[in-house]
């Protein structure tokens, strides 16, 4: 099925795959580990999706794969309805420039040589837009939208605590009026009381630009709190994505049951299988064989050792990849 | 302004200007730099000279003119040092900066496109790492340009001497700061202000320029210092040797070559010029030190 | 073992080809070639005599192609003849590399003793006047130009107290007492501007190994045998040491060729330097070839030295 650019999702992948791994070596095998295997996700204008999953399981990749950080395998990318293998240089620097992200570490990602103004304005630099006054009056302009003094812009990153890079970080990625905002984890290194401020920022400014969100991230009860529609993922797979109230009161993968089982706040369900998530995620050097789940799954039968469960829908927009999906039997 | 708006490099400062060793040999270094480029003004003050011969005036005592006496041929010896000086201190500069821009370039390279460029640029530096140093140079200092299609006034003149040992040495001399700059770029190529900047699709020289080499430039700046004090020590041996510095020019090495000959008889004309290297390199080398303590990240507050 | 053994001494192999090509390429860009010296010699020379010299010399043709040649014989056990000994090269440098051993074995053996010894008393000693001399020490002998030094030397102990010889090989009938008064002031020399980096080195491995958890572990615990501790302690710092002196030995090398210089010392440092600057080349080239070999072969040495002093390195893998 090859689409060509026209209306669907804004942004999109089929079927991805991410792998990283060494050649072979004199002395030994090439290694390889699939970091996303096969995922397929849809991410709609204006709407907000989050990745859920433990430490390991590929969402930081899936995002950079989006962007374009890391060379993909297999499957496809489509912005707009475009492949973006196929893209034409400037529908590629359109979406770089509309695809904007955030990372996690707010230390990490600014760089301490430049002043935040410079930080900032960066995207408008390397995108060529505006001359350099509208780009200072844009940093004053985008500082003030997140909560910054306008002063803010002369100084170095290290002046500002966690919370306010991560309003940088921020004014940066909205700094070429983009159409979607990846955040890897983006509340995970700030304290509590900061992550509510951030959150409550994020959705408004969601709701005055009309911006889509892809958020990566542990955190349920802020996934909760902002997500429209949430994916799990387990070991490179995306295992369920379904509307946010649904999958908090519904879960059918028992990996994503297991994953609210450990907050209690939301799931007080009674559909909750007895064990909670125990043994570590297997080394994805070496994934289990069909359902990647199934060395540690409660529900699991000889099939899943064997046949690796297929997405599909179970519901309305409910979609899940498991032989034996929970509340269905 | 409060203690966090202070900039990094104001605090490198503070931690360089509460070393006294190290802001002892920068005021060495800087005063040495300043006579020696003020030579001839010192010349017409003392009413001496250190470039014409006066054979009248051989081996003068020390006085208030001559203040540490005059040569075989009748230069004033103090003069002629800071004129050997400048030679000297500034083929330091120029090569240490030559070498570390060499360094910079090809270090910077390997680690940022790493692969089969990266191994490739290694083995070379691993090569010139084994050159037995020396007799490299003394060959490269000898090479007859003409046989490279250099013209024969352009051979003999000065200036060719001179920028042939600045480049001689850049050339053998990179490899440090090579190393320190890969081992840098490959850290910093992983952080995800990087990734943030690619991610915009910034070209490499976007990338290396205004990321990539602000945050190596300390590793830069101390090796660069350093080199400066071995670029001294080189220059000094070539022109001991009679391959580096020619007549009528001198250097602190070449006014050696001539001191050793009449070592018997006036031992204190070989004693100058070495001393003068040996304070010069020295106080370069605990200005680097120094440099490397001001500058080291794990004394930084984040 | 065996394998890594094969893929460093090829790897080493390949360097030196790659060097004796450079310096082979280099040397023909000296001035004094042989038709140089002839056409000084006998300015009568007409023009079809040098094409013809220039055809028997082989000058005529591409440096690719001489070199070929001289590698052939040279691979042969052919190293040609020195031009102003007239004398085959071998005999030349078997003996001067003998007389280099012994001047810089003495050097290196002392000046790595003392640089471990006195970076460990630094360590140890870290912050206190007895650190900060020698810290100064230590900087002195990597500052001063070692020629110059060696001037001193001369002046004062030859010259001025006559106590030493000034210079040159010490006569067979002059027994070994003759071979150390010859060889203090040139080991001295040597020592002294080699210990200073060194020192430095030692200090910091030093220090990076004592603030390690397990020797932490082991005074909290209560084991206060001091020596015991030290003797740990230094078989740790004695790797990344010992890699540098592998590293520096083109260095220590070049040290010496001046060294040998100004002694008199008939040394490879010195026939090298006579070599080159008397338009010698074959003595030359081969002399340089010489040195790399033992340089290359010194850092394969280390290596595995290296190994063998750390048993948490498998042999194979790579340093960096
Ligand atoms: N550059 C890389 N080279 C090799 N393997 C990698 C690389 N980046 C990630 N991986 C591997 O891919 C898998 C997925 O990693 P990823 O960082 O995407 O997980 P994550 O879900 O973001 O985890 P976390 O929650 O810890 O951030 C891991 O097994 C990781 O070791
Ligand atoms: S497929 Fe089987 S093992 Fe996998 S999650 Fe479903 S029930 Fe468990
Ligand atoms: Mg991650």
């Amino acid at each position: 099925m090859h689409t060509v650019c026209g209306m669907t999702a804004l942004l999109e992948t089929t079927n991805l795959t991410v792998s990283f791994g060494d050649r072979a070596g004199w002395f030994r095998p090439a290694r390889e580990v699939l970091a996303v295997r096969s995922a397929s996700i849809a991410l709609q204008a204006g709407e907000v999706l989050a990745v859920v999953g433990e430490s390991g399981s590929g969402k930081t990749t899936l995002a950079r794969a989006l962007l374009g950080l890391v060379p993909i395998a297999a499957g496809e990318i489509r912005y707009d309805g475009c492949d973006t293998a196929t893209m034409t240089a400037p529908q590629a620097l359109a979406m770089r420039r509309s695809v904007q992200m955030v990372f996690q570490d707010p230390f990490g990602s600014l760089d301490p040589r430049l002043p935040v103004g410079a930080i900032i304005a960066e995207p408008l630099d390397i995108h060529g837009i505006g001359s350099p006054a509208s780009r200072r009056a844009r940093v004053a302009e985008l500082l003030g939208l997140v909560g910054l003094a306008a002063d803010a812009a002369g100084r170095y990153p290290h002046q500002f605590s966690g919370g306010q890079r991560q309003r940088i970080a921020f004014a940066r990625a909205l700094a070429p009026s983009p159409r979607v905002i990846i955040a890897d984890e983006p509340l995970s290194a700030l304290d509590v009381s900061i992550q509510s401020q951030m959150l409550n920022m994020a959705a408004e400014l969601r709701a005055r630009l009309g911006l889509a969100y892809l958020i990566i991230s542990h955190d349920l009860a802020a996934v909760h709190h902002i997500a429209d529609r949430v994916a799990t993922m387990y070991l490179g797979r995306i295992v369920e994505v379904a509307d946010v109230d649904e999958l908090f009161t519904r879960p059918a993968h028992p990996y994503t049951a297991a994953l609210l089982a450990a907050v209690p706040r939301i799931g007080a369900g009674k559909w909750m299988p007895g064990a909670a998530l125990g043994g570590d995620i297997p080394s994805p050097l070496a994934p289990p064989t069909g359902c990647a789940f199934h060395p540690r799954c409660p529900a699991a039968s000889s099939l899943c050792a064997t046949a690796t469960p297929e997405m599909r829908a179970i519901r309305a927009g409910h979609d899940v990849a498991c032989h034996h999906p929970l509340g269905t039997a | 302004m409060t203690e966090a708006s202070v900039s990094v490099w104001q605090l490198r400062w503070r931690r360089l200007a509460r070393d006294r060793v190290a802001l002892g040999a920068l005021s060495v270094l800087v005063l040495l730099y300043g006579l020696c480029f003020s030579a001839a003004w010192i010349e017409v003050w003392l009413d001496v000279t250190g470039v014409d011969t006066d054979l009248m005036s051989r081996f003068d005592p020390i006085d208030a003119r001559h203040w540490l006496g005059s040569d075989e041929a009748g230069r004033d010896e103090f003069t002629r040092i800071l004129r050997g000086g400048q030679i000297s201190l500034s083929i330091g500069l120029f090569a240490a900066i030559g070498s570390s821009f060499v360094g910079t370039v090809i270090g910077a390279t390997a680690g940022y496109f790493r692969g089969r460029v990266d191994m490739v640029l290694m083995r070379f530096t691993d090569f010139m790492l084994a050159m037995p140093a020396l007799p490299v140079l003394i060959i490269l200092a000898a090479i007859d340009l003409t046989k490279l299609g250099f013209s024969q006034d352009f051979v003999r003149s000065g200036a060719a001497g001179y920028w042939r040992i600045v480049l001689i040495v850049t050339l053998l001399g990179w490899t440090t700061v090579a190393r320190l700059v890969r081992a840098a770029t490959l850290s910093l190529v992983e952080r995800e202000f990087v990734l943030a900047a690619r991610a915009q699709g910034a070209s490499s020289l976007r990338i290396l320029w205004v990321h990539v080499l602000p945050n190596a430039v300390t590793p830069i700046i101390v090796a660069t210092t350093l080199r400066m004090g071995s670029v001294i020590l080189t220059e000094s041996a070539l022109s001991f040797l009679g391959v580096g510095i020619q007549p009528p020019s001198t250097s602190w090495g070449s006014m050696l070559t001539n001191a050793q000959e009449l070592m018997a008889s006036n031992p204190l004309l070989a004693v100058y010029p070495g001393a003068a290297i040996l304070m010069a390199v020295i106080a370069i080398n605990f200005v680097g030190d120094g440099l490397q303590s001001a500058f080291d990240p794990r004394a930084d507050p984040h | 073992m065996g394998r890594f053994l094969l893929g460093r001494i090829t790897g080493a192999g390949i360097v030196l080809l790659l060097k004796s090509f450079v310096i082979f390429a280099l040397i023909g860009l000296m001035p004094g070639d042989p038709l140089d010296l002839m056409m000084n010699a006998n300015p009568e020379t007409t023009p079809e005599q040098m094409a013809h010299l220039r055809a028997m010399y082989g000058v005529d043709l591409p440096i690719t192609q001489r070199y070929w040649t001289w590698l052939v014989a040279a691979l042969q056990g052919d190293f040609g003849y020195s031009r102003i000994q007239h004398r085959p090269v071998l005999d030349i440098i078997i003996p001067a590399l003998g007389n280099t051993l012994i001047l810089t074995g003495a050097a290196f053996v002392l000046s790595t003793t003392l640089a471990v010894t006195l970076g460990t008393i630094a360590a140890l000693k870290r912050g206190t006047w007895i650190d900060r001399i020698i810290n100064l020490f230590a900087f002195a002998g990597i500052s001063v130009p070692s020629f110059w030094l060696g001037l001193l030397m001369i002046y004062l102990f030859a010259v001025r107290l006559g106590w030493l010889p000034a210079g040159g090989m010490p006569r067979p009938e002059q027994g070994f007492g003759g071979m150390l008064a010859h060889l203090v002031m040139p080991v001295m020399t040597l020592v002294i501007v080699e210990t200073g980096g060194l020192a430095r080195y030692a200090r910091a491995a030093m220090i990076e190994v004592l603030s390690q958890d397990y020797i932490r572990t082991a005074r909290a615990k209560g084991l206060t045998d001091r020596r015991m501790l030290v003797r740990h302690a230094l078989r740790n710092a004695l790797i990344p040491v010992l890699t540098l002196v592998a590293l520096q030995l083109g260095g220590l090398f070049s040290g010496a060729a001046l060294t040998e210089a100004m002694f008199a010392w008939r040394g490879m440092g010195r026939l090298i330097l006579e070599a080159i600057l008397g338009n010698d080349y074959n003595l030359a080239l081969v002399c340089l070839m010489f040195v790399t070999a033992t340089i290359l072969i010194a850092n394969i040495c280390a290596d595995i030295a290296y190994t063998w002093l750390d048993p948490r390195i498998s042999l194979g893998k790579r340093r960096r």
